[in-house]
Protein backbone atom coordinates (compact mmCIF):
# COMPACT_ATOMS: atom_id res chain seq x y z
CA UNK A 1 0.00 0.00 0.00
CA UNK A 2 1.39 3.35 -0.98
CA UNK A 3 0.92 5.94 1.76
CA UNK A 4 1.00 9.66 0.97
CA UNK A 5 3.57 11.64 2.98
CA UNK A 6 2.05 13.43 5.96
CA UNK A 7 2.09 17.18 6.13
CA UNK A 8 1.89 19.43 9.21
CA UNK A 9 -0.14 22.11 7.46
CA UNK A 10 -0.41 23.89 4.13
CA UNK A 11 1.97 26.80 3.39
CA UNK A 12 0.60 30.13 4.58
CA UNK A 13 -0.83 32.31 1.84
CA UNK A 14 -0.68 36.08 1.39
CA UNK A 15 -2.51 38.36 3.82
CA UNK A 16 -5.14 40.25 1.82
CA UNK A 17 -4.83 43.25 4.12
CA UNK A 18 -1.11 43.88 4.08
CA UNK A 19 1.92 43.59 1.88
CA UNK A 20 3.74 41.56 4.51
CA UNK A 21 7.40 41.86 5.59
CA UNK A 22 6.31 41.81 9.24
CA UNK A 23 8.95 43.65 11.31
CA UNK A 24 8.22 41.30 14.22
CA UNK A 25 8.96 38.18 12.19
CA UNK A 26 12.11 36.18 13.02
CA UNK A 27 13.30 36.64 9.44
CA UNK A 28 13.09 40.44 9.61
CA UNK A 29 14.89 40.51 12.95
CA UNK A 30 17.60 38.16 11.71
CA UNK A 31 18.26 39.97 8.42
CA UNK A 32 17.63 43.58 9.37
CA UNK A 33 20.82 45.48 9.88
CA UNK A 34 20.86 46.75 13.48
CA UNK A 35 21.54 50.42 14.15
CA UNK A 36 24.29 49.62 16.65
CA UNK A 37 27.32 48.55 14.60
CA UNK A 38 28.85 46.13 17.05
CA UNK A 39 25.62 44.14 17.42
CA UNK A 40 25.88 43.03 13.83
CA UNK A 41 29.38 41.60 13.66
CA UNK A 42 30.75 38.88 15.85
CA UNK A 43 34.40 39.83 15.43
CA UNK A 44 33.85 43.48 16.35
CA UNK A 45 36.58 46.00 16.85
CA UNK A 46 37.48 45.84 20.55
CA UNK A 47 37.83 49.60 20.86
CA UNK A 48 34.46 50.22 19.22
CA UNK A 49 32.92 47.62 21.51
CA UNK A 50 34.34 49.33 24.56
CA UNK A 51 33.07 52.73 23.44
CA UNK A 52 29.59 51.39 22.90
CA UNK A 53 29.57 49.57 26.20
CA UNK A 54 30.68 52.74 27.97
CA UNK A 55 27.87 54.66 26.28
CA UNK A 56 25.41 51.99 27.40
CA UNK A 57 26.61 52.28 31.01
CA UNK A 58 26.31 56.06 30.98
CA UNK A 59 22.79 55.95 29.60
CA UNK A 60 21.72 53.26 32.06
CA UNK A 61 23.12 55.14 35.03
CA UNK A 62 21.42 58.32 33.87
CA UNK A 63 18.11 56.53 33.62
CA UNK A 64 18.41 54.92 37.05
CA UNK A 65 19.28 58.23 38.69
CA UNK A 66 16.31 59.79 36.97
CA UNK A 67 13.95 57.17 38.34
CA UNK A 68 15.51 57.58 41.81
CA UNK A 69 14.99 61.32 41.82
CA UNK A 70 11.32 60.90 40.84
CA UNK A 71 10.40 59.32 44.18
CA UNK A 72 7.53 61.15 45.89
CA UNK A 73 7.42 63.74 43.13
CA UNK A 74 4.37 64.66 41.10
CA UNK A 75 4.69 63.01 37.67
CA UNK A 76 2.56 63.48 34.57
CA UNK A 77 2.19 60.35 32.42
CA UNK A 78 1.41 60.63 28.76
CA UNK A 79 -0.02 57.28 27.64
CA UNK A 80 -1.59 55.53 24.65
CA UNK A 81 -5.16 56.34 23.58
CA UNK A 82 -4.58 60.01 24.43
CA UNK A 83 -4.49 59.34 28.18
CA UNK A 84 -2.81 61.96 30.36
CA UNK A 85 -2.74 61.31 34.09
CA UNK A 86 -0.97 62.71 37.10
CA UNK A 87 0.26 60.85 40.14
CA UNK A 88 2.84 60.78 42.89
CA UNK A 89 5.62 58.46 41.85
CA UNK A 90 6.52 55.63 44.18
CA UNK A 91 8.88 53.20 42.53
CA UNK A 92 9.60 51.11 39.48
CA UNK A 93 10.04 47.33 39.52
CA UNK A 94 13.43 45.90 38.58
CA UNK A 95 12.57 45.22 34.95
CA UNK A 96 10.79 48.58 34.52
CA UNK A 97 7.57 46.78 33.66
CA UNK A 98 5.39 48.52 36.25
CA UNK A 99 5.40 51.84 38.09
CA UNK A 100 3.92 52.01 41.56
CA UNK A 101 2.12 55.34 42.07
CA UNK A 102 -0.11 56.98 44.67
CA UNK A 103 -3.00 59.43 44.25
CA UNK A 104 -3.46 58.70 40.57
CA UNK A 105 -5.78 61.35 39.13
CA UNK A 106 -8.04 59.74 36.56
CA UNK A 107 -11.18 61.05 34.76
CA UNK A 108 -13.28 58.85 37.06
CA UNK A 109 -11.63 59.82 40.32
CA UNK A 110 -8.47 59.62 42.35
CA UNK A 111 -6.99 56.15 42.85
CA UNK A 112 -5.11 55.95 46.17
CA UNK A 113 -2.66 53.33 45.02
CA UNK A 114 -2.11 52.06 41.49
CA UNK A 115 0.25 50.18 39.25
CA UNK A 116 0.88 51.65 35.84
CA UNK A 117 2.03 49.28 33.11
CA UNK A 118 5.13 50.86 31.60
CA UNK A 119 4.32 49.43 28.15
CA UNK A 120 1.30 51.74 28.07
CA UNK A 121 3.41 54.83 28.82
CA UNK A 122 4.67 56.92 25.92
CA UNK A 123 6.44 59.53 28.05
CA UNK A 124 6.39 61.09 31.52
CA UNK A 125 7.52 64.43 32.89
CA UNK A 126 8.30 65.82 36.30
CA UNK A 127 9.94 68.87 37.79
CA UNK A 128 13.28 68.27 39.45
CA UNK B 1 6.34 1.00 3.35
CA UNK B 2 6.18 2.89 0.07
CA UNK B 3 5.59 6.62 0.34
CA UNK B 4 3.80 8.78 -2.20
CA UNK B 5 4.93 12.35 -2.78
CA UNK B 6 2.66 15.00 -1.22
CA UNK B 7 3.35 18.28 -2.98
CA UNK B 8 2.65 21.44 -1.00
CA UNK B 9 0.48 23.87 -2.91
CA UNK B 10 1.18 27.52 -2.16
CA UNK B 11 -2.07 29.36 -2.45
CA UNK B 12 -2.88 32.97 -3.07
CA UNK B 13 -2.06 33.60 -6.70
CA UNK B 14 -4.71 34.19 -9.30
CA UNK B 15 -2.54 34.45 -12.38
CA UNK B 16 0.18 32.24 -13.90
CA UNK B 17 3.44 31.88 -12.04
CA UNK B 18 5.98 32.73 -14.70
CA UNK B 19 9.27 32.72 -12.87
CA UNK B 20 10.77 31.82 -9.54
CA UNK B 21 14.17 32.19 -7.94
CA UNK B 22 15.78 30.93 -4.75
CA UNK B 23 18.32 32.92 -2.82
CA UNK B 24 21.35 31.30 -1.26
CA UNK B 25 21.05 29.85 2.24
CA UNK B 26 20.94 32.61 4.83
CA UNK B 27 21.48 32.43 8.60
CA UNK B 28 18.16 32.79 10.37
CA UNK B 29 17.47 32.80 14.09
CA UNK B 30 20.98 31.44 14.55
CA UNK B 31 19.72 27.93 14.00
CA UNK B 32 17.67 27.35 10.92
CA UNK B 33 19.05 28.11 7.54
CA UNK B 34 16.51 28.99 4.94
CA UNK B 35 16.45 30.37 1.50
CA UNK B 36 13.89 32.80 0.20
CA UNK B 37 11.74 32.09 -2.76
CA UNK B 38 10.66 34.86 -5.08
CA UNK B 39 7.91 34.24 -7.56
CA UNK B 40 5.94 36.22 -10.06
CA UNK B 41 2.25 36.09 -10.48
CA UNK B 42 -0.51 38.65 -11.06
CA UNK B 43 2.34 40.93 -12.03
CA UNK B 44 3.14 41.06 -8.29
CA UNK B 45 6.42 39.56 -7.14
CA UNK B 46 5.99 37.65 -3.88
CA UNK B 47 8.59 36.51 -1.43
CA UNK B 48 8.09 33.20 0.33
CA UNK B 49 10.13 31.20 2.80
CA UNK B 50 12.23 28.68 0.89
CA UNK B 51 11.66 25.64 3.09
CA UNK B 52 7.95 25.93 3.86
CA UNK B 53 6.51 28.12 1.13
CA UNK B 54 5.02 30.46 3.75
CA UNK B 55 4.33 33.91 2.34
CA UNK B 56 6.65 36.66 3.63
CA UNK B 57 5.56 39.68 1.60
CA UNK B 58 4.63 41.15 -1.78
CA UNK B 59 6.61 43.80 -3.63
CA UNK B 60 4.15 46.46 -4.71
CA UNK B 61 5.02 49.19 -7.17
CA UNK B 62 5.21 47.95 -10.74
CA UNK B 63 2.55 49.21 -13.13
CA UNK B 64 2.72 46.30 -15.54
CA UNK B 65 3.31 42.56 -15.76
CA UNK B 66 6.54 41.48 -14.08
CA UNK B 67 8.55 39.17 -16.33
CA UNK B 68 11.73 38.54 -14.45
CA UNK B 69 12.85 38.60 -10.83
CA UNK B 70 15.92 37.71 -8.89
CA UNK B 71 17.26 37.74 -5.34
CA UNK B 72 20.82 38.50 -4.32
CA UNK B 73 22.76 35.72 -2.57
CA UNK B 74 21.85 36.65 1.00
CA UNK B 75 18.22 37.53 0.18
CA UNK B 76 18.55 41.13 1.34
CA UNK B 77 17.81 42.59 -2.07
CA UNK B 78 15.46 41.72 -4.90
CA UNK B 79 15.27 43.02 -8.45
CA UNK B 80 12.37 42.82 -10.88
CA UNK B 81 11.93 43.42 -14.62
CA UNK B 82 8.54 44.56 -15.91
CA UNK B 83 6.41 45.48 -18.85
CA UNK B 84 6.13 49.03 -17.53
CA UNK B 85 9.60 49.66 -19.06
CA UNK B 86 11.33 49.66 -15.67
CA UNK B 87 13.54 47.43 -13.61
CA UNK B 88 13.22 47.94 -9.85
CA UNK B 89 15.51 47.11 -6.94
CA UNK B 90 13.86 46.29 -3.60
CA UNK B 91 14.90 45.86 0.00
CA UNK B 92 13.94 42.21 0.51
CA UNK B 93 13.79 42.60 4.29
CA UNK B 94 11.41 45.56 4.53
CA UNK B 95 9.74 45.17 1.13
CA UNK B 96 10.47 48.81 0.26
CA UNK B 97 11.27 49.90 -3.27
CA UNK B 98 14.83 51.17 -3.34
CA UNK B 99 15.45 52.07 -6.99
CA UNK B 100 13.60 52.42 -10.29
CA UNK B 101 15.67 52.11 -13.47
CA UNK B 102 13.92 53.46 -16.54
CA UNK B 103 14.31 51.58 -19.84
CA UNK B 104 13.12 52.24 -23.36
CA UNK B 105 11.05 49.08 -23.67
CA UNK B 106 9.75 46.05 -21.76
CA UNK B 107 12.41 44.67 -19.43
CA UNK B 108 12.55 40.88 -19.30
CA UNK B 109 15.49 39.84 -17.15
CA UNK B 110 17.53 41.08 -14.18
CA UNK B 111 20.56 39.60 -12.41
CA UNK B 112 22.78 40.76 -9.51
CA UNK B 113 26.55 40.32 -9.38
CA UNK B 114 27.78 38.20 -6.45
CA UNK B 115 28.62 41.31 -4.40
CA UNK B 116 25.18 42.80 -5.24
CA UNK B 117 26.86 45.98 -6.50
CA UNK B 118 25.87 45.74 -10.15
CA UNK B 119 22.61 44.87 -11.86
CA UNK B 120 22.39 43.39 -15.35
CA UNK B 121 19.18 43.99 -17.31
CA UNK B 122 17.89 42.93 -20.70
CA UNK B 123 14.65 43.19 -22.61
CA UNK B 124 12.78 44.02 -25.76
CA UNK B 125 15.09 46.86 -26.79
CA UNK B 126 17.72 44.17 -27.52
CA UNK B 127 20.34 45.83 -25.30
CA UNK B 128 22.11 44.48 -22.25
CA UNK B 129 22.60 47.11 -19.56
CA UNK B 130 24.91 47.13 -16.55
CA UNK B 131 23.92 49.45 -13.69
CA UNK B 132 26.26 50.40 -10.88
CA UNK B 133 23.96 50.33 -7.86
CA UNK B 134 26.26 52.54 -5.82
CA UNK B 135 25.69 55.40 -8.29
CA UNK B 136 22.39 54.63 -9.99
CA UNK B 137 21.98 58.06 -11.59
CA UNK B 138 25.00 57.35 -13.77
CA UNK B 139 24.19 56.09 -17.25
CA UNK B 140 24.44 52.29 -17.49
CA UNK B 141 26.94 50.57 -19.73
CA UNK B 142 25.21 49.13 -22.78
CA UNK B 143 26.04 46.07 -24.84
CA UNK B 144 24.44 45.73 -28.27
CA UNK B 145 24.50 42.72 -30.58
CA UNK B 146 21.36 40.65 -30.30
CA UNK B 147 18.99 41.04 -33.24
CA UNK B 148 15.81 40.51 -31.25
CA UNK B 149 14.38 40.73 -27.73
CA UNK B 150 16.56 39.43 -24.90
CA UNK B 151 14.84 36.82 -22.72
CA UNK B 152 17.50 36.04 -20.13
CA UNK B 153 20.83 37.52 -19.09
CA UNK B 154 23.16 36.13 -16.44
CA UNK B 155 26.50 37.06 -14.92
CA UNK B 156 29.03 34.28 -15.21
CA UNK B 157 32.64 33.31 -14.63
CA UNK B 158 32.95 35.27 -11.40
CA UNK B 159 31.01 38.22 -12.88
CA UNK B 160 33.71 38.71 -15.52
CA UNK B 161 31.41 37.61 -18.32
CA UNK B 162 27.76 37.87 -19.31
CA UNK B 163 25.62 35.19 -20.91
CA UNK B 164 22.47 36.22 -22.74
CA UNK B 165 19.68 34.36 -24.56
CA UNK B 166 17.40 36.09 -27.07
CA UNK B 167 14.49 35.49 -29.43
CA UNK B 168 17.03 35.50 -32.26
CA UNK B 169 17.70 31.84 -31.28
CA UNK B 170 21.21 32.59 -30.07
CA UNK B 171 22.96 32.49 -26.74
CA UNK B 172 25.91 34.85 -26.59
CA UNK B 173 28.80 35.14 -24.19
CA UNK B 174 30.24 38.64 -23.62
CA UNK B 175 33.35 39.87 -21.88
CA UNK B 176 32.39 42.45 -19.25
CA UNK B 177 35.44 44.71 -19.55
CA UNK B 178 35.77 44.80 -23.33
CA UNK B 179 31.97 44.53 -23.83
CA UNK B 180 32.73 42.34 -26.85
CA UNK B 181 31.06 39.12 -27.91
CA UNK B 182 33.28 36.15 -27.08
CA UNK B 183 31.18 33.17 -28.19
CA UNK B 184 27.80 32.42 -29.75
CA UNK B 185 25.62 29.29 -29.66
CA UNK B 186 22.88 28.97 -32.29
CA UNK B 187 19.76 26.87 -32.01
CA UNK B 188 17.01 25.84 -34.41
CA UNK B 189 14.33 26.99 -32.06
CA UNK B 190 13.94 29.60 -29.35
CA UNK B 191 15.50 28.74 -26.02
CA UNK B 192 12.85 28.43 -23.29
CA UNK B 193 15.15 28.68 -20.28
CA UNK B 194 18.80 29.10 -19.33
CA UNK B 195 20.19 28.69 -15.79
CA UNK B 196 23.44 28.01 -14.00
CA UNK B 197 23.46 24.97 -11.73
CA UNK B 198 25.79 23.22 -9.31
CA UNK B 199 27.54 26.35 -8.09
CA UNK B 200 28.02 27.82 -11.56
CA UNK B 201 29.77 24.75 -13.01
CA UNK B 202 27.02 23.67 -15.35
CA UNK B 203 24.71 25.61 -17.63
CA UNK B 204 21.28 24.06 -18.30
CA UNK B 205 19.40 25.17 -21.41
CA UNK B 206 15.97 24.00 -22.51
CA UNK B 207 14.49 24.21 -26.01
CA UNK B 208 11.76 22.12 -27.60
CA UNK B 209 11.73 18.76 -25.80
CA UNK B 210 15.46 18.96 -25.08
CA UNK B 211 17.30 19.67 -21.88
CA UNK B 212 20.95 20.42 -22.68
CA UNK B 213 23.81 20.66 -20.19
CA UNK B 214 26.92 22.66 -21.00
CA UNK B 215 30.22 23.25 -19.25
CA UNK B 216 29.70 26.75 -17.85
CA UNK B 217 33.19 28.06 -18.59
CA UNK B 218 33.94 26.59 -22.01
CA UNK B 219 30.33 26.34 -23.22
CA UNK B 220 31.12 22.85 -24.48
CA UNK B 221 28.10 20.58 -24.64
CA UNK B 222 28.17 17.87 -21.97
CA UNK B 223 24.96 16.03 -22.81
CA UNK B 224 21.37 16.41 -23.98
CA UNK B 225 18.29 14.61 -22.70
CA UNK B 226 14.99 14.30 -24.53
CA UNK B 227 11.75 14.61 -22.56
CA UNK B 228 8.33 13.27 -23.58
CA UNK B 229 6.93 16.80 -24.01
CA UNK B 230 8.10 20.36 -24.75
CA UNK B 231 10.03 21.61 -21.73
CA UNK B 232 9.92 25.14 -20.36
CA UNK B 233 12.32 24.84 -17.48
CA UNK B 234 14.78 22.43 -15.85
CA UNK B 235 16.88 22.34 -12.70
CA UNK B 236 19.83 20.16 -11.72
CA UNK B 237 20.18 18.95 -8.13
CA UNK B 238 23.17 20.58 -6.35
CA UNK B 239 24.82 17.15 -6.08
CA UNK B 240 24.38 16.56 -9.80
CA UNK B 241 22.76 13.16 -9.42
CA UNK B 242 19.43 14.05 -10.95
CA UNK B 243 17.46 16.88 -12.48
CA UNK B 244 13.82 17.89 -12.77
CA UNK B 245 12.02 19.40 -15.73
CA UNK B 246 8.53 20.67 -16.46
CA UNK B 247 6.69 21.88 -19.51
CA UNK B 248 3.58 21.93 -21.62
CA UNK B 249 2.08 18.56 -20.59
CA UNK B 250 1.59 19.85 -17.00
CA UNK B 251 3.83 17.13 -15.54
CA UNK B 252 7.08 17.30 -13.62
CA UNK B 253 9.75 14.84 -14.69
CA UNK B 254 12.67 13.57 -12.67
CA UNK B 255 15.67 12.21 -14.57
CA UNK B 256 18.89 10.52 -13.51
CA UNK B 257 21.62 12.94 -14.64
CA UNK B 258 24.24 10.24 -15.23
CA UNK B 259 22.14 7.67 -17.07
CA UNK B 260 19.59 10.13 -18.56
CA UNK B 261 16.88 7.70 -17.51
CA UNK B 262 13.44 9.06 -16.60
CA UNK B 263 12.93 8.12 -12.93
CA UNK B 264 9.55 9.59 -12.02
CA UNK B 265 6.89 11.87 -13.30
CA UNK B 266 4.35 13.73 -11.19
CA UNK B 267 0.97 15.03 -12.14
CA UNK B 268 -0.49 17.78 -10.03
CA UNK B 269 -0.49 21.02 -11.95
CA UNK B 270 -3.54 21.99 -14.00
CA UNK B 271 -1.61 23.98 -16.54
CA UNK B 272 1.78 24.12 -18.28
CA UNK B 273 4.74 24.29 -15.92
CA UNK B 274 6.65 27.52 -16.56
CA UNK B 275 9.51 27.24 -14.09
CA UNK B 276 11.10 24.67 -11.82
CA UNK B 277 14.02 25.14 -9.44
CA UNK B 278 15.81 23.17 -6.77
CA UNK B 279 16.29 24.90 -3.44
CA UNK B 280 19.95 25.65 -2.66
CA UNK B 281 20.12 22.78 -0.13
CA UNK B 282 18.57 20.40 -2.67
CA UNK B 283 15.89 19.23 -0.21
CA UNK B 284 12.99 20.36 -2.33
CA UNK B 285 12.15 21.77 -5.73
CA UNK B 286 9.52 24.37 -6.54
CA UNK B 287 7.39 24.47 -9.69
CA UNK B 288 5.33 27.38 -10.97
CA UNK B 289 2.51 26.89 -13.41
CA UNK B 290 0.02 28.58 -15.70
CA UNK B 291 -2.64 27.33 -13.23
CA UNK B 292 -1.53 30.05 -10.82
CA UNK B 293 -0.04 27.71 -8.24
CA UNK B 294 3.41 27.22 -6.85
CA UNK B 295 4.06 23.68 -5.67
CA UNK B 296 6.86 22.40 -3.49
CA UNK B 297 8.06 18.81 -4.02
CA UNK B 298 10.30 16.74 -1.77
CA UNK B 299 13.56 15.43 -3.14
CA UNK B 300 13.65 12.56 -0.64
CA UNK B 301 10.01 11.53 -0.41
CA UNK B 302 8.97 10.81 3.17
CA UNK B 303 11.78 12.69 4.88
CA UNK B 304 10.99 15.16 7.67
CA UNK B 305 11.76 18.60 6.29
CA UNK B 306 9.89 21.90 6.34
CA UNK B 307 6.22 21.05 6.53
CA UNK B 308 6.66 17.39 5.60
CA UNK B 309 6.67 14.94 8.45
CA UNK B 310 8.11 11.45 8.45
CA UNK B 311 5.49 9.21 10.04
CA UNK B 312 6.50 5.73 11.17
CA UNK B 313 4.06 2.84 10.49
CA UNK B 314 3.15 2.43 14.17
CA UNK B 315 2.06 6.09 14.42
CA UNK B 316 -0.43 5.85 11.58
CA UNK B 317 -4.00 5.40 12.84
CA UNK B 318 -2.95 5.89 16.48
CA UNK B 319 -4.16 8.82 18.61
CA UNK B 320 -1.77 11.60 17.90
CA UNK B 321 -1.65 14.93 19.72
CA UNK B 322 -0.10 16.60 16.69
CA UNK B 323 -2.29 17.60 13.81
CA UNK B 324 -1.27 15.42 10.93
CA UNK B 325 -3.22 15.05 7.77
CA UNK B 326 -2.64 13.85 4.28
CA UNK B 327 -3.68 16.13 1.48
CA UNK B 328 -5.98 14.92 -1.32
CA UNK B 329 -4.33 12.22 -3.40
CA UNK B 330 -1.96 13.39 -6.08
CA UNK B 331 -1.74 10.91 -8.88
CA UNK B 332 1.65 9.57 -9.73
CA UNK B 333 1.67 9.32 -13.49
Amino acid sequence: MVTPVSVLRMPKGPDPNSRGFDPKSPRFIALCRPSIPTSAVSDADAEQLQKEQHARSVLRERFLRCVLSMTNKNVRFHMHERVKVEATFGASDIDVLNFQVSDLHTPIGVQKEALIRSQDVISFTFDI
Amino acid sequence: MAMRQTPLTCSGHTRPVVDLAFSGITPYTNVTLVSSLLLLSDGKPMLRQGDTGDWIGTFLGHKGAVWGATLNTDATKAATAAADFTAKVWDAVSGDEVLTLAHKHIVKTVNFTQDSNCLLTGGNDKLLRIYDLSCPEAAPQEIAGHSSAIKKALWCNDDKQILSAAEDKTIRLWDRSSMEEVKMLTFDTSVSSMEYMADGEILAITYGKTIAFYNALSLDLIKTVEAPAPINSASLHPEKDFFVAGGDDFKLYKFDYTTKEELESYKGHFGPVHCVRFSPDGELYASGSEDGTLRLWQTAVGKTYGLWKCVLPEDLGAENSEQLYTSPTEIKA
